[in-house]
């Protein structure tokens, strides 16, 4: 199973990385949606298995959507974005600070000062996610429904037709 | 699992972070800047599974995933309506337009 973890991890830092590199609005809203695929399947393997299925419908489909939607209704010529944005210019030092930025993580990791925690034994089986969420994680529940009205208020407000 | 596998992502969590937060700084594109946010959400994400999976409690981190993953969802879909408002105004999704609004 670690072999999958690998490849995943991999294909989610290549994708996540492309995301925010590609000048293609279509592409980089694709490369997101396989980056959250890739976490999806870590999760699975990892023994969260609920927040896996709802970060591949979620994430993985309905950000998506919601992305291409807003990429559909707009419609600017590819000639036009770079001049709009310079992209192109702004990003090229991305693979730079990310070699620099992996070369220290990787040094700090490999010293001898640095050491993660030993994996403990599996407190709660796995099907007690529900007890966990309507009992001891209630106000998240309550939280999460605020977010929820606040978010589709927002989205009305935003949409509306203007007089 | 070897502790190498969890060294492993968290190392690229990390990365993952620095991308997602010089997206979010060196462009102007809205819907650049919410993939930016987007992509550092995701390490944040597997960083709690990732705990979860080391304190041998899955059930709770879940219950934090959940909640990280409704709230993405939401902060999407306000900022693609700011998006999509902003095109409508000024014909572009640049945030710098944003300084020309009222208020």
């Amino acid at each position: 199973m670690e072999a999958v973890v690998y490849i995943c991890l991999g294909l989610m830092f290549i994708f996540g990385v492309l995301a925010v590199m590609l000048r293609s609005m279509l592409k980089s809203a694709i490369a997101l949606a396989v980056a959250s695929a890739m976490l999806g399947i870590i999760m699975y393997v990892l023994g969260s298995v609920w927040a896996a299925m709802f970060e591949i419908s979620v994430c993985s489909g309905l950000i998506t959507v919601i992305f291409i939607s807003a990429i559909s209704l707009s419609n600017t010529d590819k000639k036009d974005l770079a001049k709009l944005y310079e992209d192109k210019e702004r990003m090229a030092f991305l693979p730079a600070v990310l070699i620099i930025s992996g070369v220290v993580l990787l040094l700090v990791v490999t010293s001898p000062v640095f050491s993660l925690p030993a994996v403990a034994p599996v407190a709660e089986a796995a099907d007690t996610l529900r007890e966990t969420l309507w009992t001891h994680r209630q106000a998240d529940i309550w939280g999460q429904a605020m977010v929820i009205i606040t978010g589709a208020l927002t989205v009305v407000a935003l949409f509306k037709e203007r007089e | 699992m070897n502790a190498f596998v969890e060294t492993a992502m968290l190392v690229v969590g990390f990365l993952l972070i620095i991308a997602g937060c010089y997206g979010l700084i060196r462009t102007y594109h809205l819907l650049k800047i919410v993939i930016g946010v987007e992509v550092a959400m995701k390490a944040v994400t597997m960083f709690i599974i990732l705990a979860g999976f080391i304190n041998g409690k899955a059930a709770l981190a879940q219950t934090f995933v959940i909640t990280v993953i409704v709230i993405e969802v939401v902060v999407a879909v306000v900022a693609v309506g700011i998006a999509i408002n902003l095109y409508h105004n000024y014909g572009s999704m640049d945030v710098r337009n944003l300084r020309k609004l009222k208020g």
